[in-house]
């Protein structure tokens, strides 16, 4: 971590700051909560040493750099008596998984998922949750350390919030991570349906400064082609897999200037599997898990981090590499949208004369898949209502054969905001290219030749 | 000598008999028999009835000529109202039925003839010479027919209308078979024709198991597995091909074609369903007025009721004989005088021809009845089949047809999106070839109830029932 660097540029909303130098180094020399002075009169920082004296509540850009959601919102809130009040609204969202797919789902203030709530270590936040939904429901804070009565179990340590009724929630935040909040009633149902929410408490002094610090939360869905509601039923055969509830082509780009440090927050609360998350071009470690830091020994470098559904890893990197690296689930089903997991398996299939023979039967009938699902991103044929071909996107060479979990994390050299800069244009030579004559007679490559291959196995 | 002139001294005086010709020729009427008599109001019953005409009019028609009329009718394609025209005209069973028309104008004629008078001739020979053999002639007529004759004339005449009324109700049954016949024969076309389609399907499901085997896709049991599908459509589109074949021999009996005739073609398809069923107010009634087997049991009872009383006036009256006598005593001059012979009835009063005769037209008085409650219960029971055969064609068309083909449409938009495969495609092309059968079949039904309500209401059905559906 490169507590040298000058200047740490955060944004959100395009709205740009400068947290000093001199800020920060004091926040962490302090170890308390910040006087509510603004980061540019770089204000002497007071600290809460006895328990009964709260912090002052933290505030963004002079305590912490906010937290960008890629296709997500925040919920909002407003300072009553030193304490941070929020208000969560469970209802029914109408929600668009990627263009060209809508569900009804179950979620909180309008968004699928629920906003995600920020605050800072040693708040006192009160939350009020009011129930819109035609079922009864509870929230759990997961894994933020609360007094008992406000875990959110409904029956075990509550009473269920019923339809129209506003419960409270208090306690002080007693930590600083990556955690989560969800429906604890009926959590089949209602997780199922979404509603799953981040919550990030930063840190009160800042542990590990970043210039970019995203959040994205993990789901599964079960939306079958046509349908409008997903089906909180389905156990196994999830199809359509979501970063902050969209869907590759649906999923906003991670952007990033070429060498910020860049921290990714990813929680899963997807109802029955866990995410093997890969990135591309990058090795990074795992700083934190929803279980608090780790520890900088125990950090190893990795391309992959598996997200367990119902905890949150945190990845931290340097982006040194302009460019559009893939970042995605790394099992292949979770990278596909809406499909038939029972068709049956055409590849290698001569289709002869079938086409022929079927046209009576299905006019304009034609055999696909027999060289695989990449053809299917673009075939221009009707298809179900309300439903997304199985996998593709547009990318700056061709169609990007992908679906669900994958988004694009874009580095680029020298730009001012965040929005997405479009393709990476990188070096001709840099790129991969159909090899010319050339080349071939250069390097003695015969692409006729049997293709060569030095056999291992066992020769007598 | 041998008198010879006993019958020409008859004919020359043939003066006294031919009095008692005229009287009978004046009682009997026309008592010749004529072709087309019964033939006429057999087709007009039937062209009321069915707006067909049975082309017997004037009597047996030229064979040839009809022959000529059948080949240019089935060469043009058949429709259901060329099948009733050609049945009427040309159904084998049918044609002999008009030929009883023949057989029972002539009883009626014979009914109306007085029975021919007697002659008898005595020849007395000489037993000794010197006597004279002796010749008796005489001429006697029964003259109790004179008077009976009008009253047998009547019920002669009452039996021939009953005849009429048979034969029209036979071609009436004759032209709702041979309708239903060619309903049935338009269904079996074209539940070949869906047939072929789900054949066609499983053809694909056939070969694209095959194709999957042949790279390797597949286990030899699920190859195994899928093809049986496409043997048992194969089947089941040969038991339909010989519905079909069937149904157009039942056609050909009916319309007595044989040859080349039997080549027709289909000149329409099955009707779509009429936007209304006919009127089943007072159909009852309707059927009671307007049924040929009714009329004809009707009549009959009231024929047996007029032979009672016939019998019954003329019970005392035996035997009434009237007669002349010519005869040449062997002494005398040729004498010629009356002869008359009264049967006495003193044993037989005929009482057991009345018993008989009050027995038979009690039976039919009973046969009356079941014909007539008969009757009833089948318009009631064709109109229900009109009814709930309407209620299945209707299910059918807005209900289940529907639905078959949007799974088959929103399965090929899975398709497209490979979403659904080959199989669950062509499975859903079968559920559709089965509602349009199953919507056919229902039609069909519809129709032929139709045929049956038209039938057990007397020929046609009551105004307001024939509009049809744009
Ligand atoms: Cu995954």
């Amino acid at each position: 971590m490169s507590h040298e660097r000058k200047s740490i540029t955060a944004a959100t909303d395009g709205e740009t700051c400068v947290l000093s130098r001199r800020a920060l180094l004091l926040a962490g020399a302090t170890g308390g909560a910040l006087a509510a002075a603004s980061p540019a009169r770089g204000a002497a920082a007071t600290i809460a040493a006895s328990p009964e004296r709260a912090p002052s509540p933290g505030r963004a850009v002079r305590d912490y750099l906010p937290v960008t959601v890629p296709n997500g919102a925040k919920l909002p809130w407003k300072l009553v008596g030193g304490v941070k009040v929020f208000h969560l609204v469970a209802g029914e969202v109408d929600h668009e998984m990627a263009p060209g797919l809508k569900a009804l789902c179950w979620g909180y203030n309008g968004r699928v998922h629920g906003p995600l709530i920020e605050a800072v270590e040693g708040d006192r936040v009160r939350i009020y949750v009011t129930n819109r939904l035609p079922a009864a429901t509870t929230v759990h804070w997961h894994a933020i350390l609360t007094p008992n009565g406000m875990d959110g179990v409904g029956g075990l340590t509550q009473k269920a919030i019923q339809p129209g009724e506003t419960f409270k929630y208090e306690f002080t935040l007693r930590q600083w991570g990556t955690a989560m909040y969800h429906s604890h009633h009926d959590e089949m149902t209602q997780i199922g349906l979404g509603m799953t929410g981040l919550f990030v408490i930063h840190p009160r002094r800042p542990q590990r400064p970043v210039d970019r610090d995203f959040a994205i939360m993990l789901h599964e869905w079960r939306i079958d082609p046509g349908a409008r509601r997903p089906n909180p039923n389905e156990m196994v055969e999830f199809n359509v897999l979501t970063m902050n509830a969209r869907a590759f082509p649906g999923t906003a780009p991670l952007v990033v200037r070429t060498g910020q440090r860049v921290r990714v927050r990813i929680g899963n609360l997807s109802p029955m599997d866990h995410h093997p998350i890969h990135l591309h071009g990058h090795q990074f470690r795992v700083t934190e898990t929803d279980g608090g830091p780790v520890a900088e020994s125990a950090q190893w470098p990795e391309t992959t981090v598996l997200v367990p559904t119902g905890s949150t890893r945190t990845i931290e990197f340097v982006a040194h590499e302009p460019g559009d690296w893939a970042m995605h689930c790394h099992m292949t089903h979770h990278v596909m949208n809406q499909m038939g997991h029972g068709t049956p398996n055409l590849i290698g299939v001569q289709p002869g004369n079938l086409d022929q023979q079927m046209e009576a039967v299905v006019p304009g009938y034609m055999t696909m898949g027999q060289t695989g699902m990449a053809d299917m991103a673009d075939m221009g044929m009707a298809v179900p209502a309300n439903s997304i071909p199985m996998l593709g996107g547009k990318g700056k060479h061709d169609v990007i054969t992908m679906g669900g979990m994958f988004t694009v994390l874009k580095v680029r050299d020298g730009i001012r905001g965040y929005g997405d800069p479009g393709w990476y244009d990188g070096p001709a030579g840099d790129t991969a290219r159909a090899a010319v004559a050339d080349d071939l007679r250069r390097d003695g490559i015969d692409a006729e030749r049997p293709a060569p291959v030095e056999d291992q196995s066992p020769t007598g | 000598m041998n008198h010879p002139s006993g019958v020409p001294s008859l004919r020359r005086r043939g003066g006294v008999a031919v009095p008692w010709l005229a009287l009978a020729a004046t009682a009997i009427g026309c008592a010749s028999v004529s072709p087309e008599r019964g033939h006429d109001q057999v087709a007009a019953l039937v062209a009321q009835r069915t707006g067909h005409k049975t082309r017997w009019e004037k009597g047996p028609p030229d064979a040839e000529a009809i022959a000529r009329w059948v080949r240019m009718l089935t060469a043009a394609g058949l429709t259901g109202d060329r099948v009733v025209e050609i049945a009427l005209v040309n159904n084998p069973d049918l044609q002999s039925v008009y030929e009883e028309l023949g057989v029972s104008q002539a009883d009626m004629v014979q009914a109306g003839l007085l029975r021919n008078p007697s002659f008898g001739a005595d020849l007395g020979f000489r037993v000794r010479s010197g006597e004279n053999s002796e010749l008796r002639l005489s001429l006697v007529q029964d003259f109790l027919d004179l008077f009976v004759l009008p009253q047998r004339k009547q019920i002669a005449q009452q039996q021939f209308e009953a005849d009429t009324l048979r034969v029209a109700d036979r071609a009436l049954e004759t032209a709702t078979e041979a309708e239903k016949d060619f309903l049935a024969a338009q269904a079996a076309v074209e539940l070949v024709a869906f047939r072929r389609t789900v054949v066609a399907a499983s053809e694909g499901a056939f070969a694209l198991a095959q194709r999957q085997f042949d790279a390797g896709n597949i286990s030899e049991l699920e190859r195994a597995t899928q093809q049986p599908t496409h043997e048992q459509a194969a089947l089941d589109l040969a038991r339909d091909e010989m519905s079909l074949l069937e149904a157009r021999e039942r056609i050909n009996r009916r319309l007595g074609l044989w040859g080349e005739t039997t080549s027709w073609a289909f000149a329409d398809t099955l009707p779509p369903l009429p936007a209304v069923d006919p009127a089943v107010d007072q159909l009852e009634m309707f059927a009671l007025q307007r049924r040929l087997d009714v009329a004809v049991a009707r009549r009959q009872a009231a024929l047996l009721a007029k032979a009672v009383e016939l019998a019954r006036s003329t019970r005392l009256l035996g035997r009434l004989e009237v007669g002349v006598d010519a005869h040449q005593d062997p002494n005398g001059p040729r004498v010629i005088g009356p002869n008359l012979v009264i049967e006495l009835p003193l044993f037989d009063q005929r009482q057991a021809v009345i018993a008989r005769l009050e027995a038979q037209k009690r039976q039919q008085e009973r046969h009356l009845l079941a014909v007539s409650i008969d009757a009833r219960s089948e318009v009631r029971v064709a109109s229900a089949r009109v009814r709930v055969s309407r209620q299945a064609v209707l299910r059918y068309r807005d209900g289940l047809l529907p639905l078959r083909q949007t799974v088959l449409q929103q399965t090929l938009l899975q398709y497209n999106g490979m979403l659904a495969g080959l199989y669950q495609l062509l499975a859903a092309k079968q559920g559709e070839a089965d509602a349009r059968r199953g919507y056919l079949e229902s039609l069909r039904d519809y129709w032929s109830a139709r045929a049956d309500l038209a039938r057990a209401v007397g020929g046609s059905l009551p105004e307001g029932g024939h509009h049809h559906e744009p």
